[in-house]
Protein backbone atom coordinates (compact mmCIF):
# COMPACT_ATOMS: atom_id res chain seq x y z
CA UNK A 1 0.00 0.00 0.00
CA UNK A 2 1.13 3.54 -0.60
CA UNK A 3 0.21 7.15 -1.13
CA UNK A 4 1.68 9.15 -4.00
CA UNK A 5 2.75 12.76 -3.66
CA UNK A 6 1.79 14.65 -6.81
CA UNK A 7 2.69 18.04 -5.37
CA UNK A 8 4.79 18.35 -2.22
CA UNK A 9 4.72 22.14 -1.90
CA UNK A 10 7.14 24.23 0.15
CA UNK A 11 8.18 21.54 2.62
CA UNK A 12 6.48 18.22 3.31
CA UNK A 13 8.03 15.80 5.80
CA UNK A 14 7.01 12.73 7.76
CA UNK A 15 6.72 13.79 11.40
CA UNK A 16 5.38 12.29 14.61
CA UNK A 17 6.70 12.30 18.16
CA UNK A 18 10.08 14.00 18.67
CA UNK A 19 13.28 12.14 19.45
CA UNK A 20 13.92 11.95 23.15
CA UNK A 21 16.95 11.26 25.30
CA UNK A 22 19.58 11.99 22.66
CA UNK A 23 20.12 15.75 22.86
CA UNK A 24 23.49 15.19 24.57
CA UNK A 25 24.58 13.57 21.29
CA UNK A 26 23.54 16.68 19.38
CA UNK A 27 20.33 15.05 18.18
CA UNK A 28 17.57 17.64 17.70
CA UNK A 29 13.98 16.97 18.79
CA UNK A 30 12.48 17.05 15.27
CA UNK A 31 8.88 15.75 15.30
CA UNK A 32 5.68 17.60 14.41
CA UNK A 33 6.09 21.36 14.68
CA UNK A 34 2.48 21.63 15.93
CA UNK A 35 2.01 18.69 18.30
CA UNK A 36 -1.64 19.53 19.03
CA UNK A 37 -2.79 19.48 15.39
CA UNK A 38 -0.88 16.21 14.88
CA UNK A 39 -2.60 14.61 17.90
CA UNK A 40 -6.04 15.75 16.74
CA UNK A 41 -5.47 14.38 13.22
CA UNK A 42 -4.14 11.03 14.49
CA UNK A 43 -7.09 10.61 16.87
CA UNK A 44 -9.53 10.86 13.94
CA UNK A 45 -7.97 7.81 12.28
CA UNK A 46 -7.60 5.81 15.48
CA UNK A 47 -3.88 6.32 16.02
CA UNK A 48 -1.85 7.35 19.05
CA UNK A 49 -1.05 11.05 19.33
CA UNK A 50 2.58 10.80 18.27
CA UNK A 51 2.11 8.49 15.27
CA UNK A 52 3.80 9.52 12.02
CA UNK A 53 1.75 11.77 9.72
CA UNK A 54 2.50 14.04 6.76
CA UNK A 55 3.37 17.60 7.75
CA UNK A 56 2.49 20.10 5.02
CA UNK A 57 3.89 23.63 5.03
CA UNK A 58 2.16 26.81 3.83
CA UNK A 59 1.54 26.01 0.16
CA UNK A 60 -0.91 23.51 -1.31
CA UNK A 61 -0.23 19.81 -1.70
CA UNK A 62 -1.77 17.11 -3.90
CA UNK A 63 -1.90 13.36 -3.24
CA UNK A 64 -3.09 10.32 -5.14
CA UNK A 65 -4.60 7.64 -2.94
CA UNK A 66 -3.52 4.13 -4.01
CA UNK A 67 -5.54 2.01 -1.58
CA UNK A 68 -8.68 2.28 0.54
CA UNK A 69 -8.05 3.76 3.97
CA UNK A 70 -9.25 6.42 6.37
CA UNK A 71 -7.69 9.86 6.40
CA UNK A 72 -8.05 13.04 8.44
CA UNK A 73 -6.74 16.55 7.93
CA UNK A 74 -6.11 19.09 10.70
CA UNK A 75 -4.21 22.33 10.35
CA UNK A 76 -3.89 25.70 8.70
CA UNK A 77 -5.02 24.74 5.16
CA UNK A 78 -7.86 26.91 3.93
CA UNK A 79 -9.66 24.12 2.14
CA UNK A 80 -9.38 20.41 1.46
CA UNK A 81 -10.86 18.70 -1.60
CA UNK A 82 -11.30 15.10 -2.66
CA UNK A 83 -11.86 14.67 -6.38
CA UNK A 84 -12.77 18.35 -6.47
CA UNK A 85 -15.37 18.16 -3.73
CA UNK A 86 -14.93 19.85 -0.41
CA UNK A 87 -13.77 17.69 2.49
CA UNK A 88 -14.11 18.99 6.03
CA UNK A 89 -11.18 19.09 8.43
CA UNK A 90 -11.62 17.47 11.84
CA UNK A 91 -13.58 14.51 10.47
CA UNK A 92 -12.63 10.95 9.66
CA UNK A 93 -12.91 10.43 5.92
CA UNK A 94 -12.82 7.10 4.04
CA UNK A 95 -11.00 7.23 0.69
CA UNK A 96 -10.54 4.64 -2.05
CA UNK A 97 -7.93 3.86 -4.68
CA UNK A 98 -7.71 6.56 -7.32
CA UNK A 99 -9.03 9.37 -5.15
CA UNK A 100 -7.27 12.67 -5.58
CA UNK A 101 -6.69 14.69 -2.39
CA UNK A 102 -5.93 18.39 -2.62
CA UNK A 103 -4.91 20.22 0.55
CA UNK A 104 -5.10 23.95 -0.09
CA UNK A 105 -2.65 26.65 0.99
CA UNK A 106 -2.73 28.08 4.51
CA UNK A 107 -4.92 31.13 4.93
CA UNK A 108 -3.50 31.76 8.40
CA UNK A 109 -1.00 29.67 10.29
CA UNK A 110 1.62 27.53 8.60
CA UNK A 111 1.22 23.75 8.95
CA UNK A 112 -1.36 21.06 8.23
CA UNK A 113 -1.28 17.37 9.15
CA UNK A 114 -2.57 14.51 7.05
CA UNK A 115 -3.10 11.40 9.15
CA UNK A 116 -3.71 7.99 7.56
CA UNK A 117 -5.27 4.96 9.25
CA UNK A 118 -2.65 2.53 7.95
CA UNK A 119 0.87 2.80 9.30
CA UNK A 120 3.19 5.11 7.37
CA UNK A 121 6.44 3.23 6.89
CA UNK A 122 9.08 5.71 7.97
CA UNK A 123 12.76 4.98 8.59
CA UNK A 124 13.52 4.22 12.21
CA UNK A 125 16.21 6.14 14.05
CA UNK A 126 17.06 6.10 17.76
CA UNK A 127 13.64 4.79 18.72
CA UNK A 128 11.75 7.36 16.62
CA UNK A 129 10.52 7.70 13.05
CA UNK A 130 10.28 11.45 12.56
CA UNK A 131 12.43 13.12 9.90
CA UNK A 132 15.72 14.57 11.17
CA UNK A 133 16.60 16.90 8.28
CA UNK A 134 19.95 18.03 9.79
CA UNK A 135 21.31 14.48 9.72
CA UNK A 136 19.34 13.32 6.69
CA UNK A 137 17.96 10.42 8.72
CA UNK A 138 14.55 9.05 9.75
CA UNK A 139 11.22 9.74 8.02
CA UNK A 140 11.32 9.32 4.23
CA UNK A 141 15.02 8.64 3.53
CA UNK A 142 15.85 11.51 5.87
CA UNK A 143 14.56 14.18 3.55
CA UNK A 144 11.58 16.31 2.63
CA UNK A 145 9.17 14.67 0.19
CA UNK A 146 9.30 15.67 -3.46
CA UNK A 147 6.79 15.55 -6.28
CA UNK A 148 6.19 11.96 -7.44
CA UNK A 149 7.56 10.35 -4.27
CA UNK A 150 5.60 7.29 -3.18
CA UNK A 151 5.23 6.92 0.58
CA UNK A 152 4.87 3.26 1.55
CA UNK A 153 2.08 2.25 3.94
CA UNK A 154 1.88 -1.01 5.86
CA UNK A 155 -0.36 -3.79 4.55
CA UNK A 156 -2.43 -4.03 7.71
CA UNK A 157 -5.79 -2.35 7.53
CA UNK A 158 -7.23 -0.72 10.59
CA UNK A 159 -9.47 -2.78 12.77
CA UNK A 160 -13.04 -1.59 12.80
CA UNK A 161 -14.63 1.47 11.33
CA UNK A 162 -13.85 4.80 12.88
CA UNK A 163 -16.01 7.82 12.25
CA UNK A 164 -15.01 10.70 14.46
CA UNK A 165 -15.45 14.44 14.55
CA UNK A 166 -13.25 16.65 16.75
CA UNK A 167 -15.41 18.41 19.36
CA UNK A 168 -15.77 22.07 18.40
CA UNK A 169 -14.29 23.33 21.65
CA UNK A 170 -11.02 21.52 20.97
CA UNK A 171 -10.46 22.79 17.43
CA UNK A 172 -7.48 25.17 17.27
CA UNK A 173 -8.10 28.62 15.88
CA UNK A 174 -5.58 29.56 13.21
CA UNK A 175 -4.43 33.13 13.13
CA UNK A 176 -1.40 35.21 12.27
CA UNK A 177 -1.58 37.06 15.58
CA UNK A 178 -0.07 35.05 18.39
CA UNK A 179 0.39 35.54 22.09
CA UNK A 180 3.12 33.30 23.46
CA UNK A 181 3.73 33.05 27.17
CA UNK A 182 7.38 33.10 28.23
CA UNK A 183 9.59 32.59 31.25
CA UNK A 184 12.93 34.28 31.82
CA UNK A 185 15.82 32.26 30.38
CA UNK A 186 19.11 31.62 32.22
CA UNK A 187 20.64 34.80 30.75
CA UNK A 188 17.53 36.96 31.28
CA UNK A 189 19.42 39.23 33.67
CA UNK A 190 22.52 39.65 31.63
CA UNK A 191 24.31 40.72 29.58
CA UNK A 192 21.69 43.46 29.17
CA UNK A 193 19.33 44.53 31.87
CA UNK A 194 15.90 42.96 31.82
CA UNK A 195 15.69 41.99 28.13
CA UNK A 196 12.59 39.93 28.91
CA UNK A 197 10.81 43.10 30.09
CA UNK A 198 11.65 44.77 26.77
CA UNK A 199 10.76 41.58 24.87
CA UNK A 200 7.26 41.59 26.36
CA UNK A 201 6.69 45.31 25.78
CA UNK A 202 7.12 45.12 22.04
CA UNK A 203 5.43 43.04 19.43
CA UNK A 204 7.41 41.26 16.76
CA UNK A 205 6.99 40.07 13.21
CA UNK A 206 8.34 36.67 12.20
CA UNK A 207 11.18 37.19 9.72
CA UNK A 208 11.40 36.02 6.14
CA UNK A 209 13.52 32.90 6.62
CA UNK A 210 11.33 31.15 9.20
CA UNK A 211 11.87 27.39 9.21
CA UNK A 212 11.54 24.34 11.42
CA UNK A 213 14.92 25.30 12.89
CA UNK A 214 13.85 28.72 14.05
CA UNK A 215 12.96 32.25 13.10
CA UNK A 216 14.25 35.75 13.53
CA UNK A 217 11.82 38.15 15.20
CA UNK A 218 11.76 41.56 13.59
CA UNK A 219 10.98 44.69 15.52
CA UNK A 220 12.84 47.34 17.46
CA UNK A 221 16.11 45.57 18.40
CA UNK A 222 16.79 44.97 22.06
CA UNK A 223 19.78 46.84 23.47
CA UNK A 224 22.90 44.98 22.47
CA UNK A 225 25.81 47.15 23.59
CA UNK A 226 27.06 44.39 25.84
CA UNK A 227 25.80 41.34 23.97
CA UNK A 228 28.49 38.83 23.16
CA UNK A 229 28.83 35.11 22.70
CA UNK A 230 28.76 33.00 25.82
CA UNK A 231 30.04 29.48 26.44
CA UNK A 232 27.74 27.14 24.51
CA UNK A 233 24.90 25.75 26.60
CA UNK A 234 21.74 23.72 26.10
CA UNK A 235 18.85 25.23 24.15
CA UNK A 236 15.41 23.80 23.44
CA UNK A 237 12.52 24.35 21.04
CA UNK A 238 10.92 27.57 22.26
CA UNK A 239 14.15 29.09 23.58
CA UNK A 240 14.54 32.74 22.59
CA UNK A 241 18.16 33.70 21.97
CA UNK A 242 19.58 37.19 21.67
CA UNK A 243 22.23 37.36 18.92
CA UNK A 244 24.47 40.44 18.54
CA UNK A 245 22.03 41.93 15.98
CA UNK A 246 19.58 42.53 18.84
CA UNK A 247 16.82 40.71 16.94
CA UNK A 248 15.57 37.86 19.11
CA UNK A 249 15.74 34.39 17.55
CA UNK A 250 13.03 31.87 18.42
CA UNK A 251 14.06 28.22 18.14
CA UNK A 252 11.81 25.60 16.50
CA UNK A 253 11.66 21.80 16.74
CA UNK A 254 14.70 21.22 14.49
CA UNK A 255 16.89 23.67 16.41
CA UNK A 256 20.38 22.57 17.34
CA UNK A 257 20.81 21.28 20.89
CA UNK A 258 23.29 23.87 22.14
CA UNK A 259 23.92 27.52 21.37
CA UNK A 260 26.28 30.35 22.21
CA UNK A 261 23.88 33.29 22.33
CA UNK A 262 22.25 34.48 25.58
CA UNK A 263 19.03 32.55 26.30
CA UNK A 264 16.84 35.45 27.34
CA UNK A 265 13.46 33.69 27.44
CA UNK A 266 11.69 30.35 27.02
CA UNK A 267 8.22 29.83 25.53
CA UNK A 268 6.27 27.72 28.02
CA UNK A 269 5.60 24.06 27.17
CA UNK A 270 1.83 24.62 26.90
CA UNK A 271 2.28 27.23 24.13
CA UNK A 272 5.11 25.56 22.19
CA UNK A 273 2.83 23.83 19.69
CA UNK A 274 1.82 27.30 18.46
CA UNK A 275 5.39 27.90 17.23
CA UNK A 276 4.63 25.39 14.47
CA UNK A 277 1.95 27.72 13.13
CA UNK A 278 4.15 30.82 12.96
CA UNK A 279 4.93 31.93 9.43
CA UNK A 280 6.91 34.74 7.95
CA UNK A 281 4.93 37.90 8.73
CA UNK A 282 3.05 36.50 11.74
CA UNK A 283 2.75 38.97 14.61
CA UNK A 284 3.94 37.72 17.99
CA UNK A 285 3.37 39.26 21.38
CA UNK A 286 5.20 37.74 24.34
CA UNK A 287 3.68 37.73 27.81
CA UNK A 288 5.75 36.87 30.86
CA UNK A 289 4.43 34.29 33.29
CA UNK A 290 5.83 32.26 36.19
CA UNK A 291 7.05 28.65 36.32
CA UNK A 292 4.20 27.76 38.71
CA UNK A 293 1.58 29.25 36.39
CA UNK A 294 3.24 27.65 33.32
CA UNK A 295 2.91 24.23 34.94
CA UNK A 296 -0.75 24.88 35.81
CA UNK A 297 -1.51 26.00 32.25
CA UNK A 298 0.17 22.90 30.78
CA UNK A 299 -1.70 20.55 33.10
CA UNK A 300 -5.02 22.33 32.51
CA UNK A 301 -4.50 22.09 28.75
CA UNK A 302 -3.75 18.37 28.89
CA UNK A 303 -6.74 17.79 31.19
CA UNK A 304 -9.01 19.47 28.65
CA UNK A 305 -7.64 17.29 25.85
CA UNK A 306 -7.39 13.88 27.52
CA UNK A 307 -11.13 13.04 27.52
CA UNK A 308 -10.95 13.23 23.71
CA UNK A 309 -7.33 12.36 22.90
CA UNK A 310 -6.45 10.05 25.77
CA UNK A 311 -3.17 10.36 27.71
CA UNK A 312 -1.00 12.67 25.60
CA UNK A 313 1.86 15.06 25.91
CA UNK A 314 2.60 18.18 23.93
CA UNK A 315 6.15 19.21 23.05
CA UNK B 1 16.49 26.64 48.36
CA UNK B 2 17.46 25.91 44.75
CA UNK B 3 15.16 28.71 43.53
CA UNK B 4 17.41 31.26 45.19
CA UNK B 5 20.61 29.64 44.00
CA UNK B 6 22.05 31.93 41.30
CA UNK B 7 23.76 28.95 39.68
CA UNK B 8 20.48 27.10 39.04
CA UNK B 9 17.97 28.47 36.55
CA UNK B 10 14.54 26.85 36.42
CA UNK B 11 12.15 26.98 33.45
CA UNK B 12 8.85 25.05 33.29
CA UNK B 13 10.36 21.87 31.84
CA UNK B 14 14.11 22.28 32.02
CA UNK B 15 16.79 23.44 34.42
CA UNK B 16 20.20 24.89 33.62
CA UNK B 17 22.98 24.62 36.18
CA UNK B 18 26.31 26.46 36.06
CA UNK B 19 29.31 24.31 37.00
CA UNK B 20 32.85 25.47 37.73
CA UNK B 21 34.74 22.98 35.55
CA UNK B 22 34.51 20.04 33.17
CA UNK B 23 34.98 17.40 35.89
CA UNK B 24 32.03 18.73 37.86
CA UNK B 25 29.91 18.76 34.69
CA UNK B 26 30.79 15.12 34.00
CA UNK B 27 30.12 14.18 37.62
CA UNK B 28 26.71 15.88 37.43
CA UNK B 29 25.95 14.14 34.13
CA UNK B 30 26.70 10.75 35.70
CA UNK B 31 24.57 11.51 38.78
CA UNK B 32 21.61 12.73 36.71
CA UNK B 33 21.83 9.70 34.41
CA UNK B 34 21.95 7.31 37.37
CA UNK B 35 18.69 8.75 38.76
CA UNK B 36 16.75 7.88 35.59
CA UNK B 37 14.45 10.85 36.27
CA UNK B 38 15.34 13.19 33.40
CA UNK B 39 14.17 13.04 29.78
CA UNK B 40 17.33 14.87 28.61
CA UNK B 41 20.72 15.53 30.22
CA UNK B 42 22.81 17.96 28.17
CA UNK B 43 26.35 19.03 29.07
CA UNK B 44 27.36 22.54 27.98
CA UNK B 45 30.75 24.27 28.08
CA UNK B 46 30.35 25.61 31.62
CA UNK B 47 26.90 24.31 32.50
CA UNK B 48 24.61 21.31 32.30
CA UNK B 49 20.86 21.18 31.63
CA UNK B 50 18.20 18.58 32.41
CA UNK B 51 14.70 18.35 30.99
CA UNK B 52 11.67 16.80 32.69
CA UNK B 53 8.02 16.03 32.00
CA UNK B 54 5.99 18.87 33.58
CA UNK B 55 2.94 16.61 33.84
CA UNK B 56 4.84 14.40 36.30
CA UNK B 57 7.15 16.86 38.02
CA UNK B 58 6.67 20.48 39.09
CA UNK B 59 9.57 22.86 38.43
CA UNK B 60 10.09 23.29 42.21
CA UNK B 61 10.26 19.56 42.80
CA UNK B 62 12.53 19.11 39.79
CA UNK B 63 14.91 21.82 41.07
CA UNK B 64 15.00 20.19 44.51
CA UNK B 65 15.70 16.83 42.96
CA UNK B 66 18.50 18.21 40.75
CA UNK B 67 20.01 19.99 43.72
CA UNK B 68 20.10 16.83 45.85
CA UNK B 69 21.55 14.77 42.99
CA UNK B 70 24.29 17.40 42.51
CA UNK B 71 25.22 17.12 46.18
CA UNK B 72 25.55 13.38 45.77
CA UNK B 73 27.57 13.66 42.54
CA UNK B 74 30.89 11.89 42.78
CA UNK B 75 33.98 12.52 40.73
CA UNK B 76 33.93 10.53 37.52
CA UNK B 77 36.77 8.07 37.15
CA UNK B 78 38.58 9.19 34.02
CA UNK B 79 39.80 5.67 33.33
CA UNK B 80 36.19 4.66 32.71
CA UNK B 81 36.06 6.90 29.64
CA UNK B 82 38.27 5.25 27.00
CA UNK B 83 40.61 7.34 24.87
CA UNK B 84 39.79 7.55 21.16
CA UNK B 85 42.32 7.70 18.35
CA UNK B 86 41.09 9.54 15.29
CA UNK B 87 42.95 9.07 11.99
CA UNK B 88 43.27 12.45 10.32
CA UNK B 89 44.46 13.36 6.84
CA UNK B 90 46.03 16.83 6.71
CA UNK B 91 46.49 16.91 2.92
CA UNK B 92 45.29 18.98 -0.02
CA UNK B 93 41.62 19.75 -0.40
CA UNK B 94 40.86 17.90 2.84
CA UNK B 95 42.71 20.67 4.69
CA UNK B 96 41.80 23.90 2.85
CA UNK B 97 42.77 26.24 5.72
CA UNK B 98 45.89 24.46 7.01
CA UNK B 99 48.33 27.03 5.61
CA UNK B 100 46.31 29.91 7.05
CA UNK B 101 46.11 28.25 10.47
CA UNK B 102 49.81 27.32 10.50
CA UNK B 103 50.72 30.93 9.75
CA UNK B 104 48.50 32.18 12.60
CA UNK B 105 50.21 29.76 14.96
CA UNK B 106 53.62 30.63 13.59
CA UNK B 107 54.83 27.25 12.37
CA UNK B 108 55.71 25.80 8.97
CA UNK B 109 52.74 24.23 7.21
CA UNK B 110 54.51 20.90 6.76
CA UNK B 111 55.16 20.71 10.50
CA UNK B 112 51.52 21.33 11.34
CA UNK B 113 50.32 17.67 11.43
CA UNK B 114 53.04 16.79 13.93
CA UNK B 115 52.20 19.86 16.05
CA UNK B 116 48.47 19.12 15.98
CA UNK B 117 48.71 15.38 16.58
CA UNK B 118 50.89 15.90 19.66
CA UNK B 119 48.31 18.07 21.41
CA UNK B 120 46.15 16.73 24.18
CA UNK B 121 42.48 17.12 23.29
CA UNK B 122 39.32 16.43 25.21
CA UNK B 123 35.68 16.31 24.09
CA UNK B 124 33.95 19.20 25.86
CA UNK B 125 30.47 18.47 24.57
CA UNK B 126 28.43 17.40 21.55
CA UNK B 127 26.05 19.84 19.92
CA UNK B 128 25.13 21.74 16.75
CA UNK B 129 24.17 18.51 14.94
CA UNK B 130 24.11 14.79 15.76
CA UNK B 131 27.60 13.61 16.70
CA UNK B 132 29.26 17.02 16.19
CA UNK B 133 31.97 17.34 18.84
CA UNK B 134 33.54 20.40 20.46
CA UNK B 135 37.09 19.69 21.66
CA UNK B 136 39.19 21.56 24.20
CA UNK B 137 42.94 21.48 24.58
CA UNK B 138 44.82 22.44 27.74
CA UNK B 139 47.90 23.09 25.59
CA UNK B 140 48.51 26.71 24.58
CA UNK B 141 47.46 27.94 21.13
CA UNK B 142 47.09 31.46 19.76
CA UNK B 143 43.56 32.57 18.88
CA UNK B 144 42.84 31.78 15.23
CA UNK B 145 39.23 32.88 14.95
CA UNK B 146 36.59 31.88 12.44
CA UNK B 147 36.60 32.40 8.68
CA UNK B 148 35.41 35.81 7.57
CA UNK B 149 33.12 34.07 5.08
CA UNK B 150 31.63 30.81 6.33
CA UNK B 151 31.68 27.95 3.81
CA UNK B 152 28.42 26.79 2.33
CA UNK B 153 29.67 23.21 2.49
CA UNK B 154 31.98 21.66 5.04
CA UNK B 155 32.32 17.90 4.53
CA UNK B 156 31.49 15.38 7.25
CA UNK B 157 34.63 14.38 9.15
CA UNK B 158 36.30 17.79 8.76
CA UNK B 159 38.24 19.11 11.76
CA UNK B 160 38.03 22.83 12.45
CA UNK B 161 40.21 24.81 14.84
CA UNK B 162 39.82 28.32 16.28
CA UNK B 163 42.50 28.15 18.96
CA UNK B 164 42.40 25.89 21.97
CA UNK B 165 38.98 24.86 20.80
CA UNK B 166 38.45 22.51 17.85
CA UNK B 167 35.44 20.80 16.40
CA UNK B 168 34.62 17.77 14.25
CA UNK B 169 31.83 18.06 11.71
CA UNK B 170 29.65 14.95 11.76
CA UNK B 171 27.59 15.71 8.64
CA UNK B 172 28.00 17.88 5.57
CA UNK B 173 26.88 21.35 6.58
CA UNK B 174 27.70 25.03 6.27
CA UNK B 175 30.40 26.13 8.68
CA UNK B 176 32.81 28.88 9.65
CA UNK B 177 35.67 27.09 11.43
CA UNK B 178 39.02 26.95 9.58
CA UNK B 179 39.47 23.34 8.39
CA UNK B 180 42.83 21.62 8.90
CA UNK B 181 42.02 18.05 7.91
CA UNK B 182 39.44 15.31 7.59
CA UNK B 183 38.91 11.94 9.23
CA UNK B 184 37.44 8.98 7.34
CA UNK B 185 35.63 7.87 10.53
CA UNK B 186 31.89 8.24 10.80
CA UNK B 187 31.00 10.45 13.75
CA UNK B 188 27.34 9.46 13.99
CA UNK B 189 25.81 6.12 13.06
CA UNK B 190 22.32 5.50 14.42
CA UNK B 191 22.64 1.76 13.76
CA UNK B 192 25.29 1.45 16.48
CA UNK B 193 24.38 0.92 20.11
CA UNK B 194 26.42 4.07 20.82
CA UNK B 195 25.35 6.22 17.84
CA UNK B 196 27.92 8.96 18.49
CA UNK B 197 31.62 8.07 18.14
CA UNK B 198 32.54 10.59 20.83
CA UNK B 199 31.18 11.55 24.25
CA UNK B 200 31.75 14.49 26.59
CA UNK B 201 34.86 13.91 28.71
CA UNK B 202 36.67 11.63 26.29
CA UNK B 203 40.33 12.18 25.50
CA UNK B 204 41.08 12.30 21.78
CA UNK B 205 44.35 11.73 19.94
CA UNK B 206 44.75 12.51 16.28
CA UNK B 207 46.90 10.20 14.17
CA UNK B 208 48.14 11.61 10.84
CA UNK B 209 47.30 9.42 7.84
CA UNK B 210 48.19 9.80 4.17
CA UNK B 211 45.73 10.70 1.45
CA UNK B 212 46.06 7.16 0.15
CA UNK B 213 45.13 5.70 3.55
CA UNK B 214 42.22 8.14 3.77
CA UNK B 215 40.91 7.17 0.34
CA UNK B 216 41.18 3.45 0.99
CA UNK B 217 39.67 3.60 4.48
CA UNK B 218 36.83 1.08 4.68
CA UNK B 219 33.55 2.93 4.90
CA UNK B 220 30.18 1.66 5.89
CA UNK B 221 27.82 2.36 3.01
CA UNK B 222 26.10 5.66 3.59
CA UNK B 223 22.98 5.55 5.73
Amino acid sequence: MSIKILKAGLQMTLQGAPFQGHRHLGMPAAGAADSLSLALANCLVGKSHGAIALEITLTDAIFEIADSCLIAVVGSAKSVRINGEEMLQHQTRPVVAGDSLHIGPSHAGCRTYLAISTEIRADELLGGRSTCLAAGLGGFHGRALKDNDIVPLSQETTTGIIDRTTPRALRPHFSDDHVLRVLPGPEANGPIESPIGDLCQKSYLVGARASRMGMMLEGAPLGTEKVSDMPSAAVFPGTIQLPPSGHPYLLGPDAQTTGGYPRIAQVIRADRHLIGQLRSGSRVQFVQTTTERATEIYREKLSLLTPWLGQIDLW
Amino acid sequence: MPKNDPLIHVCDDWISIQRPDRDSILAAQAAFAASGQWTEIIPGMDSIAVQFDPWLLSPDDAAGLASRQLNDARKVNRASVPMVTIPLCYEGDLAPDLAFVAEKIGIEADRFPEWHASREQQVAMLGFMPGFAYLDSPDPCPAIGRLADPRQLVHAGSIGIIGRQSCIYSFDSPGGWPIIGRTPLRLFDPRQEQPALLAAGQTVRFEPISRQTFDSWPRADDK
